[in-house]
C-alpha cells in the first residue's frame, strides 16, 4: 500500500509528517495516560513510602522481596491471591469457551434468527457490569434465589449455590461471554465450509473434522477470545468481592486494598508483577496466533 | 419546608415552640443576627441570587443521611436563622477526601466519625471549637466532654463536637438463633446445640473484625491506653481465630449496615456483626425477629463529631447549627430519625418511653464500659494479618 | 443406529437447545433485576409480596443519583468523542500506510483493553497525586476513559478500512477533489458504520466502567461509583430501578443501531 493512496496523507508534506499528524493524537493519549502512569508505577515499586505517604526515591527491591517473603514462598497473601486469580480466570475462560463455541457455530451456519440472537447477546453485554454482579449476588448465597428454588424443588440448599468461587466464575463468565462469542463467531464465519463438507464426504467423522479442520482453522480466534476473557477476569475486583461474601482476595482486590491503606509502593510492586505476567501471556499468545493466522484470511 | 422566622432580628424571641424554657437563646440569637446582617451586607451578589427577598444565609452540611431528613432540617431551621442545606455522604473517608480536594470551600460543616476529627484538624480543614459559645455543651455526658479534650483535640484544643453515638455488637435472627448469653464467642465458637456453620457475618474491615476477635480471645487490655495495641503473639492468635472462623462459622464479610440488613433478611446468615443503630432501625421498620446483643467482653463504641470549616463565611452561624444538633429538642428529633442516641441526655425529655428505651438515654456507667474507637498502634501489622485471613 | 440425516438433525436441535440455554443464563440476572425493580420486597424474589412503582418514584427523586447519571453520561460522551477523534486517524495511518513499527503501535493501542482496570486506575492515581496542580476528578476520568475506549474504536474502524476499497477515493482525487473532501465524501461514508459502532462501544464501556473511575474520579460522583456505594453501603431498590432504566434505553439504542447499521459485522470484523 503506497502512501499516495491516502486521502488525509496529502494534507501535510512528507510521508513522515503525515504519519505523525495521524498518529500523534492517539500516541500522545497513550503515552500520557497509559505508558507514563505505568512507568511511574514501576518506578514507585522500587521506592520507599514514608509514614506520611511521601515517596522516598531510594532504590530498593524490598517491595518485591516482601511479595514472596514466607516459607514456602507461595504462602504469602500475594502469591496465594495470584494463584487463585489464575485459577478463577482459567475456569472462567473454559466456561466461556464451552458455552460460546456451539453458539458461535450455530450463528455462523444459520441465517435464521441470527440478528435476534445477536441482539439478545449484546444487550446484556451493554448492561452495567455492576448491576449484573448485583443480580448474581441476589441469585447466589445461602438465602439466594437459586437456593430458594432448590429448596422448593426439594433438592435442599446446594453448596455450589452459596457464595464462593463457583459464584465468582459464573459472574465473571457472564460478564465476559460476549467477547468470546463475537471473537469465535468472526473466526467460524470466515471458515470455508466446503472444505469441511469435502472432508465429511471423504468419510471423516464429525469429531475428526472438528478436531483436524475446524478447530485448527479457528484456533487464533479461540486464543484471542480466551485472552479477552482471561485478562479482565484475572484482574477483577467487584465480582469476587460481592460473589464470595468477601471471603476471597484476588490479586486485583489485594492491590486495591494496599492502595486504600496508602501502601503505594507495595501495591505498585504487586501491580508491576501482574502487568509483566499479562504481557508475557500476550507475547506467547501473539506469537501463536500470528504463526497460525496465515491460512485464516 | 418549615416556616422560618421572617426577620433575623426576631431571634431573641423565637416565635415557635422550639424555645424550651431552660435554655436561653439570647446569646446565640444576637450573634446570628450579626452574622446574618453581616452576610447580607457583604454579599450583595448572594442577595441578588436570592432575589433580594431575604438575608438568611445558607449553611451547607456534609454528613450522614439522617441529618437530611425534613424533620431534622426543619427543627434546625426553626431554631437558627439559616437555611440548612444537607448533602448526604456515605462515609467519613469520603467527607475527608472531599474536603481535602477543596470542598471545604463549599461546606460549612462536616460530621464524620470521631476518629476522623484529628485528620481534619491536622489537614487545617477544621476550626477550633468555641466551647463556651455552645449552649448545649454543659448538658452532654461527661464521657463526651472528656473525649473532646482528648481524642478530638490537637495540642489540647478541641476541633470537633460529639453529636450522636452508638456501639458495635452483633445482631441475630431470633427465628434461627435462641436466646443466649451475649458474647463475641458466639461469632467464633457458636452456641452449644445450634448449627451456626456458614451462618455468621463479620464486618469486612480489618479494624472491626480483628477487634471482635481480640475481645473474644480476652485481650481486653489491648484496648486500654491511647492506642489499641496487640502484641505479636496476640496478633497471631487473632489471625488464627479469624481463619478458624472462616473455615467453619463464617458466611461472609459484610461492607456495612446495609449489607447486614440485606444479608440477614435474605437469609445468607443469621448472626452478624453490626451497630446497635442498625438493629434499632430494622425494628423500627417492623422487623420483629431481629435482636441486638451487647457482648459482655466489651463493645467498641463510635460517635459522630461535627467540625466547622476554617473557610466558612459564617463561623458563628455554623457553630450555632452544630449546637442545635445537640440541643434537647432537635437532638431528640435527630435521635428519632436516626435511631441513635444523642450525646445530650436532656433529649430524653422529648422522646417517648419506648423510644427512650430504644435509643434515648444510656446509663453513663455503661458508656464507661465501652471501648472508644481509636487508632491502632501497629496498623501495618494489622493489615498484613487481615490479608492473611482473607487469603487463607 | 440413526441415519446420517437424523443425526445431523439431532445435532442441529442440540445446537439450538444449547443456544437457547446460554441465552437463558445470559438473561436470568436481567430478568431478576427487572422483576425486583417493581417488587414491593426489593431485597429478594421470594417471597413475592406485590408490585409497586414506589422504587421508581424514590429513584427519580434522588437528586444525587440522577446527578451522577448526568456526570457519567457527560464523561462517556466526552471520552468517546475523544477516543473517536484520535482513533480514526490512527486507524487510517495503520491501514493505509506502511507505518514503521506498526505492529508495536497496534499492540500499544490494544493495551488499554488488556491492562487490568485496577492497575491502570492506581497507576493514573498515584501519578496525578504526585504531579502538582492535578487532582483526581472530572478531567482525569474523561481522559482515562478515552484511553479505555480507544482500542474499540481502532479495532472496529481499521477492520472496516481494510475491507473498504480505497480506489474510489483515489478516483475522487483524480477528478480534482481535495484530499479532505475525498475523505469526507468517499471514505468516511464507507467506514461510518464502524466509526459509529466504535463510538457506541467506547460510550457504553465508559458509562459502565467502575474500577478506573473508582480510583481517578475523586469527588466527581459517577453512576458506577454511586452504585458501588449503594451495593456495599446502601439500599437495593434504587439499584434495580436504575439498572432497568439503563437496560431499556440501551435496548432502544442498540435496536436502532442494529437496524440502521450493521453493528454485528462491524463488531465481529475485528478478527
Amino acid at each position: 500500500m503506497g502512501d499516495t493512496d491516502s486521502v488525509l496523507g496529502r494534507l501535510v508534506g512528507s510521508p513522515r509528517a503525515r504519519l505523525a499528524a495521524l498518529l500523534a493524537p492517539s500516541g500522545g493519549l497513550l503515552v500520557a495516560l497509559l505508558f507514563a502512569p505505568l512507568s511511574f508505577m514501576v518506578a514507585v515499586s522500587f521506592a520507599r513510602v514514608s509514614d506520611a505517604s511521601r515517596i522516598i526515591w531510594h532504590p530498593t527491591a524490598a517491595n518485591y522481596t516482601a511479595l514472596v517473603d514466607a516459607t514456602p514462598f507461595w504462602s504469602t497473601p500475594f502469591v496465594t491471591s495470584l494463584l487463585l486469580s489464575v485459577g478463577i480466570a482459567a475456569a472462567t475462560t473454559v466456561v466461556c469457551l464451552v458455552a460460546a463455541y456451539p453458539v458461535a457455530y450455530a450463528l455462523a451456519r444459520r441465517d435464521r434468527g441470527r440478528r435476534v440472537v445477536f441482539f439478545l447477546v449484546l444487550l446484556p453485554f451493554f448492561t452495567m457490569y455492576l448491576v449484573r454482579v448485583y443480580s448474581w449476588y441476589l441469585l447466589f448465597g445461602d438465602g439466594g434465589v437459586l437456593n430458594d428454588i432448590a429448596t422448593v424443588l426439594g433438592v435442599g440448599p446446594v453448596d455450589a449455590f452459596g457464595f464462593g468461587v463457583p459464584a465468582i466464575v459464573v459472574g465473571l463468565a457472564h460478564a465476559q461471554f460476549p467477547y468470546m462469542l463475537l471473537t469465535l463467531y468472526a473466526g467460524i464465519e470466515a471458515v470455508d465450509f466446503d472444505v469441511l463438507e469435502a472432508a465429511r464426504d471423504l468419510g471423516a467423522s464429525r469429531r475428526a473434522v472438528f478436531r483436524d479442520v475446524l478447530l485448527p482453522l479457528t484456533l487464533p480466534n479461540v486464543v484471542a477470545g480466551s485472552l479477552f476473557v482471561f485478562v479482565p477476569a484475572f484482574g477483577s475486583f467487584v465480582a469476587p468481592r460481592f460473589l464470595s461474601g468477601s471471603t476471597v482476595l484476588l490479586v486485583g482486590q489485594l492491590i486495591a486494598g494496599r492502595i486504600d491503606s496508602f501502601n503505594i509502593a507495595s501495591a505498585s510492586a504487586a501491580a508491576t508483577v501482574v502487568v509483566v505476567l499479562i504481557a508475557a501471556a500476550f507475547g506467547v499468545a501473539a506469537r501463536y496466533t500470528d504463526a497460525s493466522a496465515g491460512g485464516d484470511h | 419546608m418549615s416556616p422560618r422566622q421572617p426577620d433575623a432580628s426576631d431571634a431573641d424571641a423565637p416565635a415557635d415552640t422550639t424555645s424550651d424554657a431552660g435554655h436561653p437563646h439570647s446569646t446565640v440569637g444576637r450573634r446570628s443576627f450579626l452574622a446574618a446582617t453581616g452576610a447580607a451586607a457583604s454579599a450583595t451578589t448572594l442577595a441578588g441570587c436570592l432575589g433580594g427577598t431575604t438575608g438568611t444565609p445558607t449553611i451547607n452540611v456534609l454528613t450522614w443521611e439522617h441529618y437530611a431528613r425534613d424533620d431534622v432540617a426543619a427543627a434546625v431551621e426553626d431554631a437558627v436563622d439559616a437555611t440548612v442545606n444537607v448533602t448526604k455522604s456515605i462515609s467519613s473517608e469520603k467527607m475527608f477526601a472531599g474536603w481535602q480536594a477543596g470542598k471545604d470551600q463549599q461546606f460549612d460543616i462536616a460530621i464524620p466519625n470521631n476518629n476522623y476529627v484529628p485528620k481534619f484538624a491536622a489537614a487545617g480543614l477544621a476550626a477550633p471549637v468555641p466551647v463556651s459559645d455552645l449552649d448545649s455543651y454543659p448538658a452532654i455526658y461527661d464521657f463526651f466532654k472528656n473525649a473532646m479534650d482528648t481524642q478530638l483535640a490537637v495540642d489540647g484544643t478541641p476541633y470537633g463536637v460529639p453529636i450522636r453515638f452508638g456501639y458495635y455488637g452483633y445482631g441475630y435472627d431470633s427465628r434461627a438463633v435462641p436466646d443466649h448469653d451475649p458474647s463475641w464467642s458466639v461469632l467464633f465458637d457458636g452456641i452449644d446445640g445450634v448449627d451456626l456453620s456458614s451462618a455468621v457475618a463479620l464486618y469486612d474491615n480489618h479494624f472491626k473484625a480483628m477487634s471482635a476477635a481480640a475481645l473474644h480471645l480476652g485481650f481486653r487490655d489491648a484496648f486500654d491506653g491511647d492506642r489499641i495495641t496487640l502484641s505479636e503473639s496476640q496478633l497471631g492468635a487473632v489471625t488464627d481465630a479469624l481463619i478458624d472462623q472462616k473455615q467453619s462459622l463464617l458466611s461472609g464479610y459484610i461492607a456495612g449496615d446495609a449489607s447486614f440488613v440485606k444479608g440477614i433478611t435474605k437469609g445468607d446468615f443469621h448472626v452478624g456483626h453490626t451497630g446497635r443503630m442498625n438493629v434499632t432501625n430494622m425494628r423500627a421498620d417492623g422487623t420483629d425477629w431481629i435482636e441486638m446483643a451487647t457482648p459482655t467482653e466489651g463493645a467498641l463504641s463510635w460517635f459522630e463529631a461535627a467540625v466547622v470549616s476554617t473557610q466558612t463565611d459564617h463561623p458563628d452561624l455554623a457553630w450555632e447549627v452544630v449546637n442545635e444538633y445537640i440541643a434537647p429538642e432537635t437532638g431528640a428529633t435527630l435521635a428519632r430519625e436516626g435511631h441513635a442516641p444523642s450525646v445530650n441526655p436532656e433529649t430524653t425529655a422529648h422522646l417517648s418511653e419506648r423510644r427512650t428505651e430504644l435509643y434515648g438515654a444510656i446509663d453513663p456507667a455503661r458508656l464507661a464500659d465501652m471501648i472508644p474507637s481509636k487508632a491502632v498502634a501497629n496498623e501495618d501489622a494489622w493489615r498484613a494479618a487481615w490479608e492473611r485471613v482473607k487469603t487463607a | 443406529m440413526a441415519s446420517p440425516s437424523t443425526r445431523s438433525r439431532l445435532l442441529g436441535h442440540a445446537l439450538s437447545a444449547w443456544t437457547v440455554a446460554v441465552l437463558a443464563v445470559l438473561w436470568l440476572p436481567l430478568v431478576v433485576i427487572i422483576v425486583l425493580s417493581v417488587a414491593e420486597n426489593a431485597a429478594t424474589i421470594l417471597p413475592f409480596t406485590g408490585v409497586t412503582l414506589a422504587h421508581y418514584q424514590a429513584t427519580l427523586q434522588d437528586g444525587a443519583l440522577l446527578g451522577s447519571v448526568a456526570n457519567s453520561a457527560t464523561i462517556a460522551t466526552l471520552a468517546s468523542v475523544l477516543a473517536t477523534a484520535v482513533g480514526v486517524p490512527a486507524s487510517v495511518a495503520l491501514v493505509r500506510y506502511d507505518v514503521p513499527l506498526s505492529n508495536a503501535f497496534r499492540v500499544a493501542v490494544v493495551l488499554p483493553m488488556v491492562v487490568p482496570g485496577v492497575v491502570l486506575g492506581i497507576g493514573v492515581l498515584i501519578s496525578i497525586r504526585t504531579l502538582p496542580g492535578i487532582t483526581p476528578g472530572f478531567v482525569p476520568t474523561v481522559l482515562t476513559h478515552a484511553v479505555y475506549g480507544l482500542p474499540f474504536v481502532v479495532l472496529l474502524v481499521s477492520a472496516r478500512l481494510a475491507a473498504v476499497d480505497d480506489t474510489l477515493a483515489d478516483a475522487a482525487r483524480d477528478l480534482g477533489a481535495s484530499p479532505l473532501v475525498a475523505f469526507r465524501d468517499v471514505t468516511l461514508p464507507a467506514i461510518a458504520p464502524a466509526v459509529a459502532s466504535g463510538f457506541l462501544f467506547a460510550w457504553v464501556r465508559s458509562f459502565e466502567e467502575f474500577v478506573r473511575a473508582y480510583f481517578v474520579s475523586g469527588t466527581t460522583d459517577v453512576l458506577t461509583t454511586e452504585m458501588y456505594a449503594l451495593l456495599a453501603y446502601g439500599t437495593a431498590p434504587k439499584l434495580n430501578v436504575i439498572a432497568t432504566l439503563v437496560l431499556f434505553v440501551l435496548a432502544v439504542v442498540l435496536a436502532v443501531a442494529m437496524t440502521a447499521g450493521d453493528v454485528v459485522s462491524a463488531v465481529t470484523a475485528g478478527e
